[in-house]
């Protein structure tokens, strides 16, 4: 019995001092964690509301959060779920928060953060839509989250390159739906301007020549922006 | 067994990887570039240093039959707070590495240097041990990484080396980890059975002379 207790002690005060010790450098790194992670979201928060054509900001730069309470007072919307909407149709998710700017003409422009499943999980991604006259436009994409896709293949959904391939897309693209160039049955080109006409005007996104053995990482970045789209839809139009 | 051997064993003669086929997981699982193989290096070889020291200061006060899940608090506190620190300042790398380095907690290098060599020797030796057996594993992943990067993308850290018409997709997927392994592992071997016949050869030369 001693024994046992000795034995039980001994552990007892290594697993105590182990957790002192963690707690001590989580206190420590915590608040730079925390400036990593915003830095990271307020700089894709920049990119895909940067004009992808002439490369200037559509909000002003002054309005563009440089901190946490910044861009808490852009919150649009916000659900203590996490989650803002759903889709059914599409099988993505739009997270919470939403946010809502202002660009320098006066539209508003909504940023949203939204997932779908990929090849070995989630591929979450930020996007911008800015509201005109004729529907949404999506200015811009970036996709931030792609940990379990498969390096070489479905990880490449994260290279420059790969993503310029969604955007931009004008409301009648989106009022389509995106789809893969696969699943719209299209034969991939080598053509820029038949990738930009496929987008702009089918809603046929072309990423099978740069991302040759891998259709679910794209189709959920895809589904993604249709679930975003759907959620706008029924959101701000209402 | 002097100091320098402890620390230079690792690179070639006991290499963890090449020689002795410890921590296969994220060996395969994270080679899948050159850059990807340093970093998962570096934080095992951090990890494996540290839990060294440590289990090398205890040795004395942990009673044997405690031993592995106190090993094991150590190494995963280590773990834990390396996470911490690459997570802060190293966010890029941190979210490439992503699962893996939670996983360095179970690499079986880490917990058998510990009960083979740190748990029956002094902190000075520990630490060789563990820089050593650390810089040969970040030595392999790099050069798996690279190997596999070059005929998987045709790129080493990065950097074009020839054309995508080049490229075998094999070598980035699952099939090529094995594949760039066990070429590096017959590699290894046979440069130490020459080294071993140079050696013999030698001993018989100075034998006869004598």
């Amino acid at each position: 019995m001693r024994e046992v207790l000795k034995t039980g002690l001994i552990l007892f005060v290594f697993t105590l001092t182990a957790g002192l010790i963690l707690g001590l450098v989580y206190s420590i790194t915590s608040p730079y964690i925390g400036k990593a992670e915003l830095n990271f979201k307020l700089t894709s928060i920049k990119d895909v509301m940067t004009d992808p054509v002439t490369g200037e900001l559509l909000i002003s730069p002054e309005d563009l959060p440089r901190s946490l309470e910044e861009l808490e007072q852009k919150i649009y919307k916000s659900d203590d779920s996490g989650i803002l909407y759903t889709s059914t149709k599409y099988g993505g998710r739009v997270h919470s928060p939403a946010y809502l700017f202002t660009s320098r003409d006066d539209k508003e422009i909504y940023v949203l953060e939204g997932s779908a499943i990929g090849y070995g999980g989630s591929v979450v991604c930020v996007a911008a839509f800015v509201k005109e006259p004729g529907g949404f436009r999506m200015n811009a994409l970036r996709v931030i989250s792609y940990s379990q896709e498969t390096p070489g293949l479905g990880a490449k959904i994260g290279e420059e390159e790969v993503m310029r391939r969604f955007y931009p897309v004008p409301p009648e693209a989106l009022e389509k739906g995106l789809r893969v160039n696969k699943d719209a049955g299209v034969v991939p080109t080598n053509d820029s301007e038949r990738i930009k006409y496929l987008r702009e005007h089918e809603g046929v996104i072309q990423t099978s020549d740069i991302m040759t053995g891998a259709t679910l990482t794209p189709r959920a970045v895809v589904n993604t922006i249709n679930t975003m789209y759907e959620f706008l839809r029924g959101e701000v139009d209402e | 067994m002097s100091d320098v051997k402890n620390l230079t064993k690792g690179f070639f003669k006991e290499n963890p990887t090449f020689v002795q086929a410890l921590g296969m997981c994220p060996t395969l699982a994270t080679t899948t570039s050159a850059v990807n193989g340093l970093g998962m290096g570096l934080a095992t070889l951090s990890v494996l240093t540290l839990s060294n020291i440590v289990v090398s200061l205890i040795r004395k006060v942990v009673p044997e039959k405690i031993r592995i899940p106190i090993y094991i608090v150590v190494i995963a506190s280590f773990v834990t707070i390396v996470d911490l620190i690459m997570h802060a300042f190293t966010y890029q790398l941190w979210r490439t590495l992503g699962l893996f380095i939670p996983l360095i907690v179970v690499n079986c290098i880490i917990l058998g240097r510990a009960e083979a060599f740190a748990s029956k020797n002094g902190v000075l030796d520990s630490l060789f041990d563990g820089l050593g057996m650390g810089l040969g594993f970040t030595g392999a992943l790099i050069l798996l990484g690279s190997v596999r990067e070059l005929l998987g993308s045709g790129t080493v850290f990065g950097v074009p080396i020839w054309g995508k018409a080049f490229n075998v997709f094999t070598m980035i997927l699952p099939p090529g980890a094995y594949i760039a392994l066990g070429m590096l592992a017959g590699l290894f071997t046979f440069i130490g059975i020459k080294r071993k016949e140079r050696q013999k050869a030698k001993s018989n030369t100075e034998k006869v002379k004598a």
